[in-house]
């Protein structure tokens, strides 16, 4: 089922809150989580919001990606609340979550999921000197991107994880926004994906689809284009990124200047495990350790360990990387950590046959009698 | 290079391999004392960082050996160890890590002579294959 928000006149911006806004007022939803920005700064951070007017601030298709709020809607649903909640996820934020769910982690029984056709975004750097001439209280951000995107915007490159992302298209998501390819000014195609959609969209009696239920008509077209170009964006910069870093010693140098903060770590979505193993007792070594490996070759580099942990990484959750590129957002160091990662990523999912985000069961809970027998023996 | 002496981690699991290796000692069995054995109780806790770790620490090859399939102790361990290994095999050559360096194989309680005659085969391989870049170039 798809419907129109229509505009009545106001920008894309403001019909959008206007829709969030009677979520609340019709008790559609208990609450909703959306991209908020924060007073006297250019942060927009996933907030939770109860009171209607709380909308206004809302900042639903900016060029800001702060944090991956997959982790933020585990949160609010790890367990029951007695509260229906709206959450407004980019794709990647949707997939990420969709992973956590599968480890029980968090859980759609109480949420209505509501995905977008993905603006896109910028890296930290270039939002913070994008801020600094624009605004995101208008539509200036969403008519550069939509509904055509193009490489840029504004002559500032996407982040190199969007830039590079084959999927900025909402899936597992109740409600959908089809940005691609629709001609907004005709109002926002509002596609209902569950029976929960539906009753959402019913309960909020929208006008019928522009085209009687029909996507918007170059969407397919859009979408495929993207696809493709974003495609070739992404195989070239994981050939770059491969060579760059196809021996240790190369690897040495391109982790050369990471500090072990695990930043990376803690805004991965998909970096499940409640305690990882680099923050335990595992790692807090005896002093002589350090005295005795520094004797083997006459010294060892401290902070330690570091592309130990940055291989554990790939090892445990490249399978379930879904090319945020948060991880190149939060370091300090300004490592091009997404690039290897997703990468690595689109190797060892191919391996799998797996895709994050959809429905099948994560490749380490489940095996077959008679695969990847290649792997076993000595000739 | 005329004097390599590999050094080869092997992850046995108690229930097979481990005991298929204590067989070989009590036989008389000689196999090459490259192979240092780690037992473990099952190849399916061999976490994916156990094998980057040896080989971060200079190892030339890992081995991960455990029991045939449908004998695993705990039922399927070893199919989970074989998934990992997979992994594995996709992660580390992309760093320069031949995925010949690791090995998976199944050598059950009662094949001593098996387990001999692998390692022997193997440790020739690696000797051909000369050290492990990441004996030479220590990870950081």
């Amino acid at each position: 089922m798809i419907s129109t928000i229509d505009r009545n006149d106001k920008d894309i911006t403001q019909s959008l809150k206007v829709f969030f806004a009677k979520l609340l007022e019709k008790g559609v939803v208990d609450a909703l989580l959306l991209p908020i920005g924060l007073p006297n700064s250019t942060a927009v951070m996933p907030s939770l919001i109860t009171r209607p007017d709380q909308v206004d601030q809302a900042v639903p298709l900016g060029p800001s990606f702060f944090i991956n709020a997959a982790r933020m809607v585990s949160r609010l649903s790890w367990k029951e609340s007695g509260r229906k909640t709206a959450v407004l996820l980019r794709p990647c934020e949707i997939r990420a979550f969709i992973e956590l769910t599968k480890l029980k982690q968090g859980s759609r029984d109480e949420l209505v999921i509501i995905g977008m056709d993905c603006p896109m975004a910028l890296s930290r750097t270039n939002y913070d000197s994008y801020m600094e001439n624009h605004s995101q209280a208008d539509d200036h951000w969403i008519n550069t991107v939509f509904p055509v995107p193009g490489k840029d915007a504004d002559g500032y490159e996407f982040s190199p994880a969007c830039a590079s992302c084959q999927n900025p298209f909402p899936v597992n998501a109740d409600l959908s926004f089809l940005f691609f390819g629709a001609d907004l000014d005709q109002g926002i195609p509002v596609r209902a994906d569950t029976p929960k959609g539906e009753e959402m969209l019913e309960a909020l009696s929208l006008s019928p689809g522009i085209e009687s239920d029909q996507e918007p008509a170059n969407r397919a077209q859009v979408m495929k284009d993207i696809q493709e170009d974003h495609g070739a964006v992404f195989k070239a910069m994981s050939k770059d990124i491969s060579q760059q870093t196809d021996t240790i010693e190369k690897l040495n140098s391109f982790f050369s200047s990471c500090i072990n903060c695990y930043n990376c770590r803690n805004v991965c979505p998909v970096c499940y495990c409640r305690e990882c193993v680099f923050s335990t007792d595992v790692f807090s070594h005896e002093p002589i350790q350090y005295h005795q490996w520094a004797g083997k070759n006459g010294q060892i580099k401290m902070p330690s360990d570091t592309l130990f942990y940055h291989l554990t990484r790939m090892a445990h959750i490249s399978h379930a990387c879904v090319g945020c590129g948060q991880c190149s957002n939060a370091c300090p160091s300004n490592i091009p950590l997404s690039q290897l990662f997703t990468s690595v990523a689109a190797q060892t999912q191919a391996a799998f046959d797996y895709v994050p985000g959809l429905d099948d069961p994560p490749p380490f809970s489940v095996f077959h009698e008679d695969e990847f027998q290649e792997t076993v023996g000595i000739e | 290079m005329e004097d390599f002496e590999p050094a080869i981690v092997a992850f046995v699991c108690n229930w097979c391999t481990y005991t298929a290796a204590d067989l070989a000692g009590t036989s008389r069995l000689s196999y090459p004392d490259n192979i240092r054995l780690i037992r473990v109780m099952c190849t399916g806790m061999v976490d994916s960082q156990y094998v980057i770790k040896a080989f971060l620490e200079g190892a030339d090859a890992v081995v991960v050996s455990g029991c045939h399939p449908g004998d695993c102790h705990y039922i399927n361990g070893n199919y989970k160890a074989r998934r990992r290994i997979k992994l594995l095999k996709e992660i580390l050559p992309r760093f320069g890590i031949d995925k010949d360096r690791l090995k998976l194989t199944w050598i059950g309680a009662s094949d001593g002579i098996e387990f001999a005659k692998l390692m022997t085969r193997f440790n020739d391989q690696v000797m051909e294959m000369g050290p492990c870049q990441t004996r030479l170039d220590r990870a950081i």
